[in-house]
């Protein structure tokens, strides 16, 4: 038994983490509010994990709005044109996006870093500009949008608890997904083109299948959470293009850090509960300054976000230790 | 729909108006890009701080808002330098997409304060000489276009005055050439690197003057979308060289006015992104950019 959880140390912290958070409601006494705010959470812990997949390819995008919002227009229309449960027309919705995510990844494949930003953020506007012009807006509710059906109907008991833990198996079934995506050949490949593109080209890997691959699927997950998030508020407008929405899942991302897995889970959970905290003192404009700051720090300070505190924190006490040492021996 | 010549006209003297506009924007973050291979995605905020600034001063005073030009720049390029120095010179060289990432936080920083300070309201002030209008053969122009179009005349005339016949101007753009041949000559390259960042901003905070001066509505969320553009417009002009920022940023100013013109006002931002887009689609380093790695 012992060596055996030996063995498997490292899976223990997050097991620990997903009892407890399949526990969570007990303990907050199913309150409305508490529910509402950990459903959003685990939304966006869905999106900012598929942002932060796509950077482990090496690409950066500032627009992942466009597949955000398409996912939950896309989505919401199925469910309401065709009757069919919502659930089955968000994967419905998922796949058309993620069709769309690699025509635009086509485009972007040949571009640097800044080129690449600029066109996925030029995809955004230019996707909230298709949704709200007149000859579509019959379709999409113009700027008005309309109204989406719940997730879970709200006739059923408890519906938002209900709500609760189907997204939380999504959010971990998702984190699971990338987990072994990453630690597949695919992932070593990706790894390759990010590090070095030339090189990987000199080991054999084709570095434009692997990019759409992960353009594919993140804007799959991405619009999965697209979804979901509209189906809880059970509205959508195009304002769901907006920059904001297209610049959380990367400060999450930021401050729990980059190009891990824990990275835009802690990032999720430790901004929204100060972003929370902050409203509930009334601070309207602050608060946004306050994360502002939050980020900026971390990218000068911590570059590899809050998840390398605990091993920053453990370097520098072996450091004074051994400095202490030096100076009783020497 | 009936076109005629006075329409087009009208069309074209927009964009240029709305292309004086990106130019200074567009000239300010292509030498920032020059010197320091960075690109600052908050530079939309110096904008706004120089069109709140105009403001500001013009509520206050009640001079007129041409002279508070006096007034924004200096301030635009304390602020600047102050940007530089905190946000951008920790993270010079460190990874390829942190300059991004800290935009983003400048963004969120700067927008909330000035929303703190001046609420988030739209505003606008007047110019003294909005009723005069001027006959040019064909339309009739209201006279603070063709003065916007004349001060940023002259402030790209002195940048070109600054950068060719002064030593520091030299020693910016060698800068830009060779960074660490311009180190090995004796040039500090991080002073050049507070200047270049601060006549940027000022570049910027002109351009907000002139925003405001025009009879433009701002709040505090207006800068993003232009600054974004202005960076679309070096891509298409060639990252770092500033006749294609000029170029570019007439061109993307015209595009846009003649597009909003045609295909209606909602195409106004997607425009210039579809522009930009094509571009890139064939050529992946923009159109005058060199053919790098």
């Amino acid at each position: 038994m012992i060596p055996w959880i030996n063995q498997r140390r490292r899976y223990l912290l997050p097991a620990f983490v997903l009892i407890i958070t399949a526990l969570l409601p007990l303990f907050l006494g199913f309150n409305q509010y508490y529910l509402t705010v950990l459903i959003l959470m685990l939304v966006f812990i869905i999106y900012a994990s598929a942002w932060n997949f796509l950077t482990f390819s090496g690409q950066g995008s500032l627009g992942h709005a466009a597949f955000f919002g398409l996912g939950g227009y896309f989505s919401a229309l199925i469910a309401i044109k065709s009757g069919i449960p919502f659930i089955i027309a968000v994967f419905a919705g998922a796949c058309i996006t993620a069709g769309i995510g690699i025509l635009i990844g086509m485009t972007c494949v040949r571009l640097r870093e800044w080129f690449l930003a600029m066109v996925t953020f030029g995809f955004a506007v230019i996707i909230q500009t298709l949704v709200v012009i007149s000859q579509l807006s019959d379709i999409t509710g113009g700027w008005d949008g309309y109204a989406v059906p719940k997730l879970i109907p709200s006739s059923v008991t408890g519906s938002i608890l209900v709500e609760y833990y189907c997204i939380f198996t999504m959010a971990v079934a998702s984190l699971l997904f990338f987990h072994l995506l990453l630690k597949s050949k695919i992932g070593l490949a990706l790894a390759a083109i990010r590090e070095n593109e030339v090189e990987a080209k000199a080991s054999g890997i084709n570095p434009v299948p692997f990019k759409l691959f992960a353009f594919g699927i993140s804007a799959f997950v991405t619009a999965i959470a697209g979804a979901l998030e509209v189906s809880h508020f059970g509205y959508i407008s195009p304002e769901i293009f907006g920059t904001d929405i297209s610049f959380w899942p990367i400060i999450y991302s930021i401050t729990g850090g980059l190009g891990t897995l824990a990275g835009p889970v802690i990032g999720t959970v430790v901004i929204s509960l100060l972003w929370e905290g902050l409203n509930a003192l009334g601070l309207t404009y602050e608060r946004f300054i306050v994360i502002g700051v939050l980020l900026i720090l971390t990218i000068i300070f911590l570059p590899k976000g809050l998840v390398s505190l605990p091993g920053r924190i453990r370097q520098r006490k072996q450091e004074k230790k051994a400095r202490q040492v030096k100076e009783k021996t020497g | 729909m009936d076109i005629n010549v006075e329409i087009i006209a009208q069309v074209i003297f927009w964009g240029l108006y709305t292309g004086c506009i990106y130019i200074l924007l567009a000239t300010g973050l292509n030498l920032i890009f020059g010197v320091m291979k960075i690109v600052n995605f908050a530079h939309g905020e110096f904008l706004m701080l120089g069109t709140y600034i105009t403001f500001f001063l013009f509520v206050v005073s009640g001079f007129n808002p041409y002279i508070l030009l006096c007034a924004s720049i200096p301030v635009l390029i304390v602020i600047g330098v102050i940007v530089e120095r905190l946000c951008f010179r920790p993270i010079l060289g460190t990874g390829k997409l942190n300059e991004i990432f800290v935009s983003i936080g400048l963004i969120y920083v700067i927008q909330n304060l000035a929303a703190r300070i001046w609420t988030d309201e739209w505003k606008t002030i007047q110019s003294p000489f909005r009723d005069i209008t001027l006959d040019l053969g064909v339309i009739n122009v209201p006279s603070d276009y063709l003065i916007i179009m004349s001060v940023t005349a002259i402030l790209l005339i002195g940048l070109y005055v600054f950068l060719y016949h002064t030593w520091t101007g030299r020693a910016i753009r060698a800068t830009s050439q060779d960074r660490s041949g311009a180190m090995l000559m004796g040039i500090n390259v991080e002073r050049m690197d507070m200047i270049t960042f601060g006549i940027g901003a000022a570049l910027a905070g002109a351009a907000g003057t002139l925003w405001a001066v025009s009879g433009q509505v701002f709040n505090p969320y207006m800068g993003s979308i232009p600054a974004i553009k202005a960076f679309a417009i070096i891509i298409l002009g060639g990252l770092g060289s500033i006749p294609g920022a000029i170029a570019g940023g007439l061109a993307v100013g015209l595009v846009e006015n003649g597009t909003a013109f045609t295909l209606g006002g909602a195409w106004k931002d997607a425009v210039s992104f579809i522009l930009l887009i094509i571009v890139l689609i064939f050529r992946p380093t923009g159109l005058f950019g060199e053919e790098c790695e």
